[in-house]
C-alpha cells in the first residue's frame, strides 16, 4: 500500500515533468501573448507545472478552443467565507479535544502486583 | 495589459517586506538555537536535527498563523493593506521554511534504517484508529504539498493562465491545509512536550485566526433589500466623490457603484485582472483604479482606456424616490450604460 | 464620509506617508513577536534525559552468554568495563536489530564488540558487523542464568524502543519520536518498557509476549504514550523482562 502511494506519485510526477517540457517550450506561447520572447520567467513555472499539470492541460484545451471570459468576475467569494467560518470553528474542537487527550506527565503511577510468584522458583527457559 | 513576465516584479515596497521577511525568520531561528536552548535545561543537549526541526517547524507555524491573520485583519482595520498586497512572498517564505522542517524530519527519524525514509514515512507508523498516537506526519504531508503548489502557482501567469477564479479556488486550499497544520501540531508536538508553554503558545496562535475569522465573518456586507432583480444601495449618499460602495447581488456577486462628480456607475467589484476589490479603489483621471496593480476602466463602460484590453460587466442603476437601486443582472463585460446623474439637492 | 480621502493607495507602490509610523511599529511587534516565540519556545523544551553514545569509552569488547529470545541479550561474563552477570541489550547499527546474528548463537559464549549506549541503569551494545561484531567464543561454555517469575503485575510507562531511548537520539521517546520508534522496533531493535514505579529497583523492562516470544508486532500501535499494561514480570540474571498480554494494553489516564 505505501509502496502503491509512492509509485504513483513518482508516475505522476514523471508525467508532470513531460507536460512541463512540452508546455514551456511550445505550449505557453500560444496561450499566453506576455509569455512570448520571456524565457527567464519559465524555469519558475516548472514546479507549478509538475505539481497541478492536469488542471494545465484543462486549461490549455480550453483556451485552445477559445474559451469564454463567462465567469471571470465571479471570485468563489461565498466558497472563501463559508470555508473561513468552518475553519475558525474546528479550530476550537481540534484544541479542546488535543488538550482533554494529552497525558500531562510525568507520572509517578504505582505499579500493583495482581498475582504472587508462582511456587516454583525456577522454571528455565523453554 | 502587455507587460512580458519577468521572474519577480521587484519594487521597492517588496524589497521592504521581503526584507522585514528575512530578518524575522533569521531572528527566529538564531534565538532558537542560539539563546533559548542554552537556557533550557537538558542534562544532555537535544540532537542538532531535533532542534533544527522544532525551530523550522514551529517557525512556519507561525508565518503560517499570521498570513492567516492578514485577511481579516486588513478587512477590519484598513492600514493592514500594505501586508495584504505582497502576501504571496511571505507564502513562498513559509513553504520554504516547512519544507526545510521536512527535511530536517526525513533525514533524522525516517534515516539510518534498511527502509528507504520516504517509504518509511508512509508505513511506520499506521495507528490511524487512534486519535493519541495518530500519524500526524499525514497531516504535515498534507500541508507541505498544499503549500508547495500555493507557492509554485504564485506566479502572475498562473493568474492569468488559470483565470483568477479558479487560481483563488486552488489558493483556498490553504484554509484546510492551515486545519491540517493545527491538528499536525495538536497531535505531535503539543503531545509530545510536557512543559505546557508550547501548548499555550500554539492554542493561542490557532485560536486567534479564530477569533479573526469569526469577526471578519460578522462584518461581512449584508443581503440587501431588493425588488425582484433590483437590489437597494444603501447610504448611498455617503459616497464620496471618486469612491465606491460595495453592494451583495446575493451568491458570489459583488458590484462597486461608483460616484464621480454628480454621477453614479456601477462595475462589477472584481477586477479582470487578480479579482481585486475595484471597490476599495478609487476614481483616477476619470478612470476606476483597482487597488490592487492599477488597472484602470471607464466607468462608463467598464473598459480599460486604450491601449488595454480589459473589460469588466457594467450595471443598470435607477433612483426610486429617495432610494437608489441596481440590476442584479450585469451587461457582459464591456458594455457602455449610462451613468445615472444625480439629481440637484440629493446631496446634502 | 466614511472613507479618509488619502486612504488610498496601489499595492505596489510605496505606502502612504501616514501609514508609515503604523507600520514602523507592526514591524517592530512581528520582530518581537518572531524573537519572543522562538525564545519561549525554545527554552521551555524537555529535558531529552541523561541517555548517550559512549563513544568517549572506545570500542568495548565484551564476552558473555548470548539469550536470543525475545530479543538478543548479553549476559556479561568478562568485560572490562561491564561488571560480572549485567546484561546487555544488543542491536546493530541504525535502526537494525542482531536477530539474524543472535539466534545461531542462543545460549552460547560469545564475544561481542561495539560501541556502548547507556541511559540510567539502561545499558545497550551496538555490535560492529560480522563475525569480530558478534561471534562465538570456541572451546568456552557457560549456563545462562535461571528464570525467576516476579509475579504478575499490572505497570504504566511508555513502550520505547530500547536504542533510541538508551540516547541513540536525545530525545528518543515521546509522541513526536514515535514513527521513529516504530520503525527501529520493526527493523529489530529490542522494546524497552520505561516504566514510572520500579519493581525491585529496576525500572526499564525488556518487553516479551507471554511465551517469553518477540512481541514487536502486537505494540506498534501502542508505542510512544503512556500505557497501562498487564503481564508477568520474570528476571533472568540482571534482565527484567515484562511478559505483556498485549490484549491488556490501554492509554493510562
Amino acid at each position: 500500500m505505501p509502496m502503491d502511494i509512492l509509485d504513483i506519485a513518482g508516475i505522476y510526477g514523471l508525467l508532470g515533468a513531460c507536460v512541463a517540457v512540452v508546455f514551456l517550450l511550445w505550449g505557453i506561447d500560444r496561450v499566453d501573448p506576455n509569455a512570448r520572447g520571456a524565457w527567464t520567467f519559465r524555469p519558475l513555472l516548472v514546479p507549478g507545472v509538475v505539481l497541478i499539470w492536469p488542471l494545465v492541460l484543462w486549461r490549455w484545451w480550453r483556451i485552445s478552443r477559445g474559451e469564454t471570459l463567462g465567469k471571470r468576475h465571479r471570485p468563489p467569494r461565498l466558497a472563501q467565507d463559508y470555508l473561513a467560518l468552518a475553519l475558525a470553528l474546528a479550530i476550537p474542537v481540534l484544541l479542546v479535544a488535543a488538550l482533554l487527550a494529552r497525558q500531562n506527565g510525568p507520572y509517578e503511577r504505582p505499579a500493583v502486583m495482581l498475582e504472587g510468584p508462582a511456587a516454583e522458583q525456577d522454571k528455565s527457559a523453554q | 495589459m502587455s507587460v512580458k513576465y519577468i521572474p519577480v516584479q521587484w519594487v521597492p515596497t517588496k524589497y521592504v517586506y521581503d526584507a522585514v521577511l528575512l530578518v524575522c525568520v533569521a531572528v527566529y531561528i538564531l534565538v532558537f538555537l542560539r539563546l533559548g536552548t542554552p537556557a533550557a535545561d537538558f542534562t544532555r543537549p537535544v540532537d542538532g536535527a531535533i532542534l533544527r526541526m522544532r525551530a523550522f517547524g514551529t517557525c512556519a507555524f507561525l508565518m503560517l498563523t499570521l498570513i492567516l491573520c492578514i485577511g481579516p485583519l486588513a478587512q477590519l482595520d484598513r492600514r493592514f493593506l500594505p501586508l495584504l498586497y505582497n502576501r504571496r512572498h511571505f507564502g513562498v517564505l513559509t513553504a520554504l521554511v516547512a519544507l526545510t522542517h521536512a527535511v530536517y524530519v526525513l533525514n533524522w527519524y525516517y534515516a539510518f534504517s534498511p527502509t528507504p525514509p520516504l517509504e518509511a514515512l508512509f508505513y511506520s507508523n499506521t495507528s490511524f484508529g487512534q486519535f493519541l498516537g495518530f500519524p500526524f506526519e499525514a497531516f504535515g504531508i498534507f500541508a507541505l504539498v498544499v503549500l508547495g503548489i500555493l507557492a509554485a502557482t504564485s506566479h502572475d501567469f498562473w493568474l492569468a493562465f488559470l483565470s483568477a477564479p479558479v487560481w483563488k479556488r486552488l489558493h483556498l486550499l490553504i484554509y484546510p491545509a492551515y486545519l491540517a497544520v493545527v491538528a499536525h501540531i495538536l497531535l505531535g508536538y503539543l503531545q509530545d512536550t510536557k512543559n505546557p508553554t508550547f501548548a499555550l503558545i500554539a492554542g493561542a496562535g490557532a485560536l486567534g485566526v479564530a477569533g479573526l475569522h469569526l469577526a471578519a465573518w460578522a462584518r461581512r456586507p449584508e443581503k440587501q433589500a431588493s425588488q425582484e432583480d433590483w437590489v437597494e444601495v444603501p447610504h448611498w449618499r455617503e459616497i464620496a466623490d471618486g469612491r465606491a460602495r460595495i453592494v451583495s447581488l446575493g451568491g458570489d456577486e459583488r458590484a462597486a457603484v461608483f460616484r464621480g462628480g454628480q454621477k453614479l456607475s456601477a462595475v462589477s467589484n472584481a477586477c479582470a485582472h487578480q479579482n481585486g476589490p475595484l471597490g476599495e479603489g478609487r476614481i483616477i483621471d476619470g478612470c476606476i483604479t483597482c487597488p490592487w496593480h492599477g488597472f484602470q476602466y471607464r466607468p462608463g463602460d467598464g473598459c480599460s482606456p486604450p491601449p488595454f484590453t480589459e473589460k469588466i460587466p457594467t450595471y443598470r442603476l435607477k433612483l426610486d424616490g429617495e432610494r437608489l437601486f441596481i440590476d442584479r443582472n450585469g451587461y457582459p463585460p464591456g458594455t457602455a450604460v449610462e451613468p445615472l446623474a444625480i439629481p440637484e439637492g440629493a446631496l446634502r | 464620509m466614511t472613507e479618509r480621502p488619502d486612504s488610498f493607495f496601489i499595492g505596489w507602490a510605496p505606502p502612504p506617508r501616514r501609514l508609515r509610523g503604523f507600520l514602523i511599529a507592526v514591524v517592530l511587534g512581528l520582530l518581537a513577536l518572531f524573537a519572543l516565540t522562538s525564545y519561549l519556545t525554545a527554552a521551555t523544551q524537555d529535558d531529552p534525559g541523561d541517555g548517550a553514545f559512549r563513544f568517549d569509552w572506545g570500542r568495548e569488547t565484551v564476552v558473555g552468554v548470548l539469550q536470543a529470545e525475545p530479543y538478543p541479550v548479553l549476559h556479561v561474563l568478562e568485560s572490562e568495563r561491564f561488571g560480572q552477570g549485567q546484561a546487555l541489550m544488543l542491536s546493530g547499527f541504525g535502526k537494525r536489530g542482531v536477530q539474524d546474528r543472535g539466534d545461531p548463537l542462543d545460549g552460547k559464549v560469545v564475544e561481542a564488540s561495539g560501541v556502548a549506549l547507556k541511559r540510567g541503569a539502561l545499558d545497550m551494545l551496538q555490535v560492529r558487523g560480522g563475525a569480530e561484531g558478534l561471534g562465538p567464543l570456541e572451546g568456552r561454555e557457560a549456563p545462562l542464568p535461571p528464570v525467576v517469575s516476579l509475579g504478575r503485575w499490572r505497570i504504566t510507562g511508555e513502550i520505547c524502543d530500547g536504542k533510541c531511548y538508551a540516547g541513540a537520539m536525545r530525545p528518543g521517546q515521546g509522541l513526536a519520536h514515535k514513527a521513529c520508534a516504530n520503525l527501529c522496533l520493526i527493523g529489530g531493535v529490542p522494546p524497552v518498557f520505561v516504566a514510572t514505579d520500579d519493581i525491585e529497583g529496576q525500572r526499564f523492562f525488556l518487553l516479551a509476549d507471554a511465551e517469553g516470544g518477540a512481541v514487536t508486532e502486537a505494540i506498534l500501535d501502542q508505542t510512544a504514550t503512556l500505557v497501562e499494561i498487564e503481564g508477568e514480570v520474570t528476571r533472568r540474571g540482571a534482565l527484567f523482562v515484562f511478559n505483556i498480554d498485549p490484549q491488556t494494553i490501554r492509554l493510562a489516564q
